[in-house]
């Protein structure tokens, strides 16, 4: 594992308790409770509107929380904007619609935040970004522009920019949903061989074979709960909810 | 103390105090070193000064005025000067631009290439400039004794003469007000609400109104005519001096021309805009229906244009209000001349300066307002109809 | 039987000028009246300004004054102080290489190699060094000449200048914290850009020239001069601020987001990623702005400054050129419009241009 600066090691990588978030009067998480262990890589569902993209977002709080403890690698997440900084360098996060910056080239992008917000030097950052851009297989077009790449191109380089921040943690929220059939094996072909090098992972998907493949657990949430909790084999076969069961049966009957 | 500056909430608590604070301070500071800087000079604030009479005069007033009026009444001319420079200047500029803008969207490569000069000269050229321009032009003009004459008009260095019909000036008021209302009148009457009804019917009752309006002025006009006179006053030369008639002052007749120019350059292109908006296929789909170009142009073209011109429009009109404060480089009592004037010579400056302030906004506020409702009343409903 | 194809005739030039100009009756007239306008000008125009006017000087005023046409013999005896104002004679030239460093300048500044927002700054910081050290001397050799000799051409350009390098960073910050999530600030600095905009241009520059000082401590007060620019710098970043929240508007939230996941700072965000996005939107807007501003440096005329319209007007206000004010002033109209024309033309291109651009 890559390991980066000074987060206390020991314990678990996210732990989340009896978290509650409000959009104005909306209760869109309630108490929920979440435990993510270093190394486990987990898969979030659920149906539209649930709540998986809010939980997530709240880990590195791009949306702040109302109640309840968020802690991430032992630093507890609250209105201590240290803490926060601190947070954010440690956890990578990869967007839907890919949210790469389109005035700067595909290297530029990998090179940015390691360079100012790691203060990495110029060369060292793009031996780096390098690196990650040959690690998702798309060394060649380091100096082409966002725009003149295909979707799954562009969500490749989302993670390796990602990934240049030498994160502990992964959060992944959908990021195959906005990719044509083809290119999805590619982006989840990276987000495998992620997995198996021991990456701690959290992403929201509603990719079933990849759950199966590399989860060590599956959470399906529903009106901002989590409703069911289960590795996959078991989560696939035997799940105990009514609600749980009739999502597999629509994500799965097509 | 260092983790208080660190919590997020008590910074973005911090911050706001700190602006919002600092700014008032700044305000509030410079009022109170204005007010011991006044003082000093035996100045007392307040608005007791408003009562008192000016002891100066104002050159173009549609009120009567006398240096022993007080210093409100004085506001009040400054402010109905503004606006009918204002709104002369705004309906020039329309016509103009109205005018350039049609030529400037015209199937004639002709047509397109004099509307393109217009709009290029004019609106590269700043608008103070022009002012000067047109004054010295008018005020090197004849003098009353050699002016030009032509239609009963004389043009002079001392200003222009019309004719004027011999009636008091609150009838002069009203039959002025009803001509506007015959132009406004048949807008109202044609109202979408009405389209129910056959055209033919729509267009008998829009010109019965306007006609009642245009009969309401001329009987305002011969009913309230003086006595023992004839009807138009005709200017005419008596002596050194120029006699009868309706002097419009150099002052007036130079910003007026000037912001018609500039403006119509603007308006022209905020025109042209208007019509490039307009979806082809509305413009063909009326053309396959077998209507006239004519009928195209009055019942489809010009309609979505002027929707989508208006909102600009109603920008460029207060930015044409505004532009009025030029006439203090010419010597035209506007708004702001006034109060530059009052602070010459009441010093009482802070006042002054508030009551420019809140006279602008509320010229702004409610030019907004009216444009909003017709903005509102006129808009298409739905979205169907958009892009 | 024979086919034949008959391929049909290509239009002669009458038949092209035919349906160009004379398709309808209608379209006869409206090329004709245009085209008579056009001549009638034209003819009019030139004939004025070149067949019958007068160049030279060696006739005097009382010559050109004879002439039927235009009498450019004021310029060729005033332009000096046209362009200069009442800067000492024989020290015009640092006026003229002032004028120079400014064009340069906007000529650089138009350049897509120099839109960085470093090398921008870099341009214009060091332009405007250049032309204060020009304008003003006291340093490398070159004799004092105060702010109140400062006139003509070269203190509009100053003027304008000036405005807008304080202008501008104004108009950012103003439009970011109008964008702020924190409802005091963003809400402040709305009323202050509304209220500035909702106000006439000379009514503030009144205001700074006239008023200030009274609500200023004496040794805050400064030079009339610089508070005049300072009213021009606010009032231009209020406009300015809106055509920057605009371009920020353009740029998606989730740009932010993705700078804020990759535990950028506030700073880093704003000049990394959120401006560069949005002055790129913004840059057809922010030149049209530019335009709009150069014209109206002209009205601090108004406060009593002796810049191109004044030394303008004194050029022909005073002794035996009492005739000529229409060629002073089509002479200042002229130098206007090479500016603004330029400026707008190259705004209009760059508008084409970024449209066709888009991906
Ligand atoms: N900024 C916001 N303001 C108000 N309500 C919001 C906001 N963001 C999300 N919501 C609401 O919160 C609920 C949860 O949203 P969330 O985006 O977490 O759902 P999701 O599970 O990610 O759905 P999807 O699969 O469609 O992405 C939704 O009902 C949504 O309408
Ligand atoms: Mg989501």
């Amino acid at each position: 594992m890559i390991s980066g600066n000074a987060t206390e090691s020991g314990g678990p990588a996210v732990r989340i308790e009896n978290l509650d978030k409000y959009y104005g009067s909306f209760h869109a998480l309630r108490k929920v409770n979440l435990s993510v262990e270093r190394g486990e890589r987990i898969v979030i569902c659920g149906p539209s509107g649930s709540g998986k993209s809010t939980m997530i977002r709240c880990i590195n709080r791009l949306e702040q929380h109302n109640g309840g403890r968020i802690t991430v690698l032992g630093t507890e997440l609250n209105d201590d904007v240290g803490n926060i900084d601190e947070i954010r360098r440690e956890v990578g996060m990869v967007f839907q619609h890919f949210n790469l910056f389109p005035h700067m080239t595909v290297l530029e992008n990998c090179m940015i935040a390691p360079m100012i917000v790691r203060k990495r030097p110029r060369t060292e950052a793009e031996a780096t970004a390098r690196r990650y851009l040959e690690k998702v297989r798309i060394p060649e077009q380091a100096m082409k522009f966002p725009g003149q790449l295909s979707g799954g191109q562009q969500q490749r380089v989302a993670i390796a920019r990602a990934l240049c921040m030498q994160p502990q943690i992964m959060l992944f929220d959908e990021p195959t949903s906005a990719l044509d059939p083809e290119m999805i094996a590619e982006v989840l072909d990276v987000m495998v061989t992620l997995a198996s090098e021991g990456m701690t992972m959290i992403c929201v998907t509603h990719e079933m074979g990849f759950a199966r493949r590399v989860a060590d657990r599956v959470i399906f949430m529903d009106g901002g709960e989590i409703v069911e909790e289960a590795p996959p084999e078991e989560f696939f076969t035997s799940c105990r909810n009514e609600r749980t069961r009739q999502f597999l049966s629509q994500v799965l009957g097509h | 103390m260092v983790s208080l500056l660190r919590n997020q909430k008590a910074r973005n608590v911090l911050l706001q105090v700190l602006y919002v604070g600092s700014l008032a301070a700044l305000v509030l500071a410079g009022v109170m070193i204005a007010r011991r800087n006044l003082a000093e000079q035996g100045i007392t604030s307040g608005f007791d000064f408003l009562y008192k009479s000016t002891g100066w005069d104002v050159n173009f007033s549609l009120l009567p005025a006398t240096a022993n009026d007080p210093y409100w009444w004085f506001f009040l001319i400054g402010i109905i000067n503004t606006l009918f420079l204002g709104s002369v200047g705004l309906i020039l500029a329309t016509v103009v631009g109205t005018i350039v803008g049609l030529a400037r969207t015209s199937s004639n490569e002709l047509a397109r290439l004099l509307g393109r000069t217009y709009v290029d000269i004019f609106r590269n050229i700043p608008l103070i400039l022009q002012v000067f321009f047109w004054y010295a032009i008018i005020t090197h003009l004849p003098t009353p004794r050699a002016a030009h004459e032509a239609w009963g008009m004389l043009l002079t260095s001392r200003g222009l003469y019309v004719p004027a019909p011999n009636v008091g000036g609150v009838a002069m008021a009203l039959a002025i007000l009803t001509v506007i209302a015959a132009v406004v009148l048949p807008v109202w009457l044609g109202r979408t609400s009405r389209l129910s009804q056959p055209i033919g019917k729509r267009l008998a009752i829009q010109l019965a109104g306007m006609a009642a309006a245009l009969a309401c002025a001329v009987l305002v006009l011969l009913v309230a005519r003086l006595p023992d006179a004839p009807l138009l006053d005709f200017p005419a030369l008596q002596g050194l001096n120029l006699k009868g008639g309706l002097r419009i002052p150099p002052e007036f007749s130079a910003l007026a021309i000037a912001i018609a120019i500039y403006g119509g350059s603007y308006i022209a292109e905020i025109v042209r805009g208007g019509f490039k908006a307009i979806g082809k296929g509305q413009v063909e789909a009326a053309l396959s229906m077998g209507l006239s170009p004519w009928r195209v142009f009055t019942l489809v073209k010009l309609p979505l244009a002027l929707r989508a011109m208006l909102p600009i429009l109603a920008n460029q009109y207060v930015w044409l209000i505004k532009a009025t404060t030029m006439g203090i480089a010419v010597g035209f009592t506007d708004f702001f001349m006034v109060v530059a004037l009052t602070i010459n010579h009441s010093g009482q400056t802070l006042e002054a300066i508030g009551i420019l302030m809140a006279g602008f906004l509320t010229i702004n506020l409610s030019l907004a307002a009216v444009f909003n409702r017709i903005n509102k009343a006129i808009a298409l409903k739905g979205n169907q109809l958009r892009g | 039987m024979e086919m034949v194809i008959v391929a049909p005739p290509a239009p002669g030039r009458l038949e092209d000028l035919r349906r160009r100009f004379f398709a309808t009756p209608l379209q006869a007239l409206l090329s004709l009246a245009s085209l008579a306008i056009m001549v009638f000008l034209a003819w009019n125009l030139l004939n004025w300004a070149i067949f019958s006017a007068v160049f030279t000087t060696s006739g005097g005023p009382e010559a050109c004054q004879a002439a039927a046409g235009a009498c450019w013999s004021v310029i060729a005896a005033r332009w000096r102080i046209i362009l200069f104002g009442l800067y000492p004679f024989e020290e015009q030239w640092r006026s003229a290489l002032a004028c120079v460093t400014v064009v340069v300048m906007t000529v650089l500044s138009c350049i897509p190699a120099f839109w960085t927002g470093r090398r921008i700054a870099l341009v214009w910081g060091a332009g405007a060094v250049l032309y204060y050290v020009l304008m003003k001397g006291g340093v490398l050799g070159l004799t004092y000449v105060g702010e109140e000799a400062w006139g003509g051409l070269a203190l509009t350009l100053f003027i304008f200048v000036t405005s807008c390098l304080i202008g501008f960073p104004l108009a950012i910050c103003l439009a970011l914290m109008r964008r702020s999530e924190l409802p005091w600030i963003s809400r402040t600095t709305g009323i202050i850009i509304d209220g500035v905009r909702s106000l006439p241009l000379i009514s503030i520059l009144f205001t700074f020239a006239i008023v200030l000082p009274f609500a200023l401590p004496q040794w805050l007060a400064g030079d009339k001069l610089y508070r005049v620019i300072l009213g021009s710098a606010l009032f231009f970043s209020a406009y300015q601020a809106e055509i920057v929240r605009g371009g920020m508007q353009g740029v998606p939230n989730g740009q932010a987001e993705a700078a804020m996941a990759l535990g950028m700072s506030y700073w880093q965000r704003i000049s990394r990623i959120l401006l560069p996005q949005a002055m790129r939107n913004a840059l057809p807007a922010t030149i049209n702005q530019f335009v709009i501003s150069f014209k109206e440096t002209s009205l601090v005329v108004i406060v009593g400054f002796f810049e191109i319209l004044a030394s303008g007007n004194a050029a022909y206000g005073t002794g035996e050129w009492r005739f000529a004010y229409i060629e002073v002033y089509a002479f200042i109209a002229f130098i206007y419009f090479v500016f603004v024309f330029s400026l707008s033309r190259y705004g209009a291109f760059l508008e084409r241009r970024m449209s066709v651009g888009e991906r």
